[in-house]
């Protein structure tokens, strides 16, 4: 059965191309059993070979599904590698992956880029499963960049309105910038170690590099650059809440789920390269740690829903990020697989409510919508509860080990408050958009019920939400150790109650509304707080300011080009060059013997005088 | 390179010779120019002033047909020596040399028989073959 | 003395040299363009299947001429497809054409023939003869159409810088035996490296520079590519050159030339220099056949890069470099060819730029074709051509040639210029639908769709091709031990 790995990410490839190759000719009806059937064809066969792998001996799984080209020393081949990670990433991928597509069967119906719309979310699919299950680093990349162009390709899937068109610019530059220090990475370490096969890279990093060597820090640096790119981390996160301008299965799919943890699995894959450098990884919590209250302080002042989740997602790899800088990489998975369990039901949920009011995104124009969507309606519930960390949802299980974790490490006190307190702001901000949403006085303009399509993704995502911490992978055969300390009395009760007490301000703040919110943001410091918060912290602002207006400036200054210059000279010497020789080709054949016998003379002349 | 380059100053006997010899032609082509007197003589254009004086055309035009009779005479003489210098080591060569020298024979008779069958051996301008064909008739 | 089974081992020659035979008696017997097509398509079918039969006798050296090895081997099989390809070609060029057609065909024969004979070459005299059975078809086959004035130039160049160039090589081969005595290669690398062999070596390789175009030996290509019939180019641009880079790499190797230091000094001049003047000749060219013509004299001087660091990387890696790049040169040259074929109608040839001015719109197929061989030949991922540099580059990194890779990186550089430009043309709106006259060439696309597999295949899945083409080169040991 293991060997029918390689098929896994085939599938999703052949109905991309198939997709591709009807140019839209294809009949409607037929898209969608093309599109989500070859990612249910991977999930069913990924399930398949997961559950042999889980009952053999766990011991990693390598197939070589050929070898590009071997010339002298250098090997590259296109290999796929299993073991618990890369099988737990490949069930989220292909498992929730399949749920999107069947929810956007319907989301999607009467959108007239159907069959584009199915084309590119396969490529996605096939790209992520490179990705996740590639052996070396070149695959690894070539997935990686893949996602990217797919996730931009898909933000502006509605390229008619220029601001989608810009949304997915941004994301697509700001993921270059640590796309390109991943790369800087990748020669660095096939610079020095020789390799790029990820398990002898890794063997031989540790051979060669003792714990704190600069060498490593560096590398790990990099690649950290490449993580933060993708997985929309301090400082490179402000193209996340843009990239909502896509479709909703899109978020759900790219922005929640699997795509923006790639960062994550990145750092866990590599977990030998970042423990040799122990500062980095110290980094890696800090980065955490700061990105998860930024973004938990901004989603409190969203007004649109589906900036709200962004925020939040991004908060949320944050808490991966601090799992995996204390080295509790089992817990960073664990949470990442949990997340994408409640994050993407949250997103198709509301995709549901945006859908049924016809692409209103304001939460204070909803309201009510508790007897309008049932379904929706309790979609959203388990899901803040799950991301609340409410206990005994799967959130509780995976971001608990995580505190725990924080709370043992190296100034663990610090990452553990500050894990602590984002569990309050997660638990206000959910439920205020809840209670705004779904509660309150009734809107008349929401319509027509959830189709089937739509409907049982959502019920088998709550299921997975709710239940899914009760089911973890056998890390513990990948990671060195993963076993999170027990919190002490205190901490622990501080943990377990912090999110209830953001529920429960939540609830004064917005259902019940005993204190009005609304006079605290009009004091004038609330004010300038709520704004501030609710620009995301001024990252915009500060990037523009500092990096996109000089350089527009340099570019005006620069309009008619020094640099250009150099090419216009080569441009000028080839041209020259060109026309000298051609010169030279005279049609005259007593030249030609004449420039023949010259050349020989001047071979001679150097036989001889050498 | 470099020890190629030591032992190139080996060589400045011969590179002295080359520019000795650059030396004596520029000086033969340039002292005259001062020293001799412009003459104007009947012959001086000639390109050999005591040979044979050139006349006519250079450009002879001969008819096509004499180059397949050189090419074939050159092919058959070939053949012929071929066959001399088999024909002398006839012993030596052995019925090896001889199945050799059949398959060669062999191969110069069908190009015989394509020439012949492509015409290559009739010598007849197409104005005669004209001729000779309406005397057919 | 000869026995049965050094006869086997010359089994592809002897049944293509019968074929040749046979051809030439049922022409003189019935006159048929098709029947000679035919003909001639069994008989490089027949000789191709005698290939795998031999591999298993060799290597095998067959009196001390002909040295018939997997190397050469290897490439006699890429010499008869492409011969093949050219021969299909040739069947809808002249078909539609005027004149007596059936001799083309003899002629391919001839010069593969002697292309097989150069692979195995073991010895200044089959170096000679094969290279003269090549050269000889190809003055006729390039000046075939009596009609056309060009190709009569053109093979009246040829001819006549050919000559030259067979002095030179005689002469060069004279000064050797008269230094050393003997004419074997390998016999020859016990003595590199005195004056006068170093002379007549460095004659031999003006020659071969020839034939091969490199500067400042590469005035004839252009004219001559431009002149001869378009599938005769492509034969003249695959097999003549590639048999005469196999030839080089063979002499050079088991006579140890390349370790005498000015010889190596020689090439990789040539080589940097070639691929300069190459590409910058080809850069503002309006003439298709012309740019093919310039950029193959950039792509052999890519080539230089495998002999010239096969003194440091060892004969074998330098041979498969040389013939994972002679595969995919083949594919995506005798593709480019291919298109201008099935493009020229039947009163002239498709060889100025604006024929191909939105190709992508009137015959779409033939347009990807050509992008797909311009793109391979430019080097992209992917494709034949990017594996073959690739090698190129390998072997030149681990030779530390580095100012060789410069000029390679260089010249691919100008190349993407002008390959980009010819598909840019064919990306550009037509200046009006003009409706052609569609004989429809079953054949020429058959071969097109393969070649196009070839080039994707080579690109995207090399290992199993370049499995076959290993080569095994043999390298006397002799020469080895030597300085």
């Amino acid at each position: 059965m293991l060997n029918y790995l390689g098929l896994i990410p085939l599938f999703p490839l052949i109905g991309f191309l198939i997709l591709v190759a009807s140019q839209g000719n294809m009949p409607r009806r037929w898209v969608p059993w093309i599109g989500a059937g070859s990612v249910g064809l991977s999930a069913v066969l990924a399930a398949l070979v997961g559950i042999e792998f889980l009952s053999g001996s766990l011991e990693p799984y390598r197939q070589t599904l050929w070898t590009w080209m071997r010339v002298g020393h250098f090997a590259s081949g296109f290999s796929l590698y299993l073991d618990a990670l890369s099988l737990n990433m490949m069930f989220v991928v292909t498992g929730v992956g399949f749920l999107i597509h069947v929810y956007s069967v319907g989301f999607m119906a009467d959108d007239a880029g159907y069959a584009r719309f199915f084309a590119y979310m396969n490529l996605f699919v096939f790209a992520m499963l490179v990705l996740v299950l590639a052996d070396n680093l070149v695959l690894l990349y070539l997935g990686w960049e893949g996602v990217g162009l797919c996730s931009y390709l898909l933000i502006g899937f509605w390229y008619e309105n220029p601001e989608n068109g810009a949304a997915a610019r941004k994301a697509f530059v700001m993921t270059r910038v640590g796309d390109t220090a991943m790369a800087i990475g990748l020669f660095l370490l096939f610079a020095r170690l020789g390799t790029l096969d990820i398990q002898a890279l890794l063997n031989r990093a540790s051979a060669a590099w003792p714990v704190g060597s600069g060498m490593a820090a560096l590398a790990a640096l990099l690649l950290l650059g490449g993580a933060v790119g993708k997985s929309a981390q301090l400082p490179l996160q402000t193209w996340l809440p843009d990239a909502m301008a896509g479709p909703t299965p899109i978020s759900a799919l790219i922005h929640a789920a699997t795509m923006v943890t790639a960062g994550v699995y990145l750092i866990a894959r590599t977990h030998t390269l970042f423990e040799l450098a122990p500062a980095v990884l110290q980094l890696v919590a800090a980065v955490g740690a700061v990105t998860l209250l930024i973004a938990g302080f901004t989603a409190l002042t969203q007004r649109d829903i589906k900036r709200i989740l962004a925020y939040s997602t991004i908060s949320q790899i944050g808490y991966m990020f601090l799992a995996l800088g204390v080295t509790a990489f089992s817990s960073a998975i664990f949470h990442l697989t949990t997340h994408a369990y409640f994050k993407a039901l949250l997103f198709l949920a509301a995709g549901a409510v945006i859908h049924s009011y016809h692409h209103e995104h304001d939460i204070f124009r909803m309201g009510g919508l508790r007897k309008r969507l049932p379904i929706a309606f309790w979609s959203f519930v388990i899901g803040s509860a799950a991301l609340t960390a409410l206990p005994f949802t799967s959130g509780y299980f995976s971001k608990h080990e995580i505190l725990a974790s924080a709370f043992h490490a190296e100034n663990g006190f610090w990452f553990w408050a500050a894990g602590t307190l984002g569990a309050l702001l997660t638990g206000i901000y959910s439920f205020r958009l809840v209670f705004i949403a779904f509660f309150g006085p009734e809107n008349e303009r929401a319509s027509e019920h959830l189709g089937f399509a739509m409907s049982v993704p959502l019920i088998l995502l709550g299921a997975l939400a709710l239940l899914g911490g009760f089911v973890s992978m056998p890390l513990g055969s990948v990671f060195p150790r993963s076993e999170p300390g027990e919190l002490g009395l205190i901490a622990g009760i501080f943990t377990d109650l912090a999110p209830l007490v953001g529920v429960g301000i939540a609830v004064l703040l917005y259902l019940l509304r005993t204190y009005p919110v609304e006079a605290l943001t009009e004091t004038r410091w609330g004010d300038m707080l709520h704004r501030f918060w609710f620009s995301g912290w001024g990252f915009d602002w500060l990037y523009g300011k500092l990096l996109v207006n000089p350089f527009r400036w340099l570019a005006a200054v620069n309009s008619s080009d020094i640099a250009d210059d150099i090419y216009r000279g080569i441009a000028a010497a080839s041209q020259y060059a060109h026309r000298a020789f051609a010169a030279t080709q005279t049609g005259q054949l007593r030249w030609y013997v004449a420039a023949f016998t010259g050349g020989t003379v001047l071979a001679i002349a150097l036989g001889i005088l050498s | 390179m470099n020890a190629d380059l030591v032992q190139a100053s080996n060589l400045w006997p011969f590179i002295a010779y080359i520019a000795a010899i650059m030396v004596v032609i520029a000086a033969m082509l340039v002292i005259p120019r001062f020293l001799a007197r412009p003459s104007r003589g009947r012959a001086t254009g000639e390109p050999f002033e005591s040979g044979v004086v050139p006349v006519g055309d250079i450009h002879v035009r001969l008819t096509i047909r004499f180059y397949p009779v050189a090419i074939f005479f050159v092919i058959f003489d070939l053949e012929a020596v071929f066959i001399l210098a088999w024909a002398v080591a006839f012993r030596e060569a052995g019925w090896i040399g001889y199945i050799e020298m059949l398959v060669f024979i062999g191969i110069l008779l069908a190009a015989l028989v394509y020439l012949w069958r492509i015409g290559a051996l009739d010598w007849r301008t197409e104005r005669q073959k004209l001729q000779d064909a309406r005397l057919q008739i | 003395m000869i026995t049965t089974t050094d006869l086997l081992a010359l089994l592809p020659l002897i049944v293509l040299s019968a074929v040749a035979v046979i051809v030439m008696l049922a022409i003189a017997v019935h006159r048929n363009h098709r029947l000679a097509f035919l003909l001639t398509v069994a008989g490089i079918l027949i000789s191709l299947i005698t290939v795998p039969l031999v591999s298993d006798l060799v290597p095998r050296l067959i009196t001390p001429l002909v040295l018939v090895d997997r190397y050469a081997l290897v490439f006699t099989v890429m010499a008869y497809a492409a011969g093949l390809v050219a021969a299909v070609l040739c069947w809808e060029y002249f078909r539609v054409r005027e004149g007596h057609q059936e001799e083309v065909y003899l002629l391919i024969l001839t010069a593969l023939l002697g292309a097989g004979v150069l692979a195995a070459a073991h010895h200044f005299a089959s170096f000679f003869l094969g290279l003269e059975i090549l050269s000889v078809s190809l003055f006729a086959l390039i000046a075939y159409p009596l009609r056309e004035i060009r190709a009569l130039e053109a093979g009246i160049k040829y001819l006549v810088l050919s000559g030259v160039a067979s002095a030179f090589l005689l002469f060069g081969m004279a000064l050797v035996y008269a230094e050393t005595g003997t004419m074997e290669f390998a016999v020859l690398g016990g003595r590199p490296g005195t004056f006068p062999s170093v002379i007549g070596t460095i004659l031999i390789l003006v020659a071969v520079g020839f034939k091969l175009s490199l500067v400042p030996f590469h005035l004839w290509t252009a004219d001559v590519y431009q002149g001869a019939p378009a599938p005769i180019t492509a034969l003249l641009a695959t097999v003549s050159k590639g048999s005469v880079f196999i030839l080089l790499l063979r002499y050079g190797l088991e006579s140890g030339v390349f370790r005498v230091p000015v010889v190596s000094v020689l090439l990789a001049l040539i080589a940097v220099v070639s691929m300069l003047v190459g590409n910058f000749l080809a850069l503002r060219q309006n003439n298709v056949k012309r740019i093919l013509a310039y950029s193959s004299i950039g792509h052999m001087g890519y080539l230089l890069v495998a002999p010239v660091a096969a003194n440091v990387v060892g004969g074998n890696l330098a041979a498969e470099a040389l013939l994972v790049y002679l595969a995919a040169y083949f594919a995506m040259t005798l593709a480019a060819f291919g298109v201008v074929t099935v493009m020229s109608p039947a009163d002239r040839e498709a060889e100025e730029l604006d024929d191909y001015t939105g190709l992508f719109w009137t015959r779409p197929w033939l347009a990807t074709v050509f992008s797909v061989a311009l793109l391979s030949l430019a080097g992209i991922p992917l494709t034949a051509g990017f594996i073959g540099k690739f090698y190129l580059f390998a072997a030149g990194s681990q030779g530390a040639l580095w100012m060789l890779l410069g000029a390679l990186i260089i010249g691919s550089g100008l190349g993407l210029y002008y390959y980009i430009r010819i598909v840019f043309q064919m990306a550009q709106a037509p200046a009006a639908l003009q409706a052609r006259p569609e004989a429809r060439p079953v054949g020429a696309h058959l071969v097109l769709a393969i070649l196009l597999l070839l080039i994707f295949g080579l690109g995207v899945y090399p290992a199993p091709f370049i499995d076959l083409l290993h080569p095994e080169i043999n390298v006397p040991k002799q020469s080895a031990a030597q300085q």
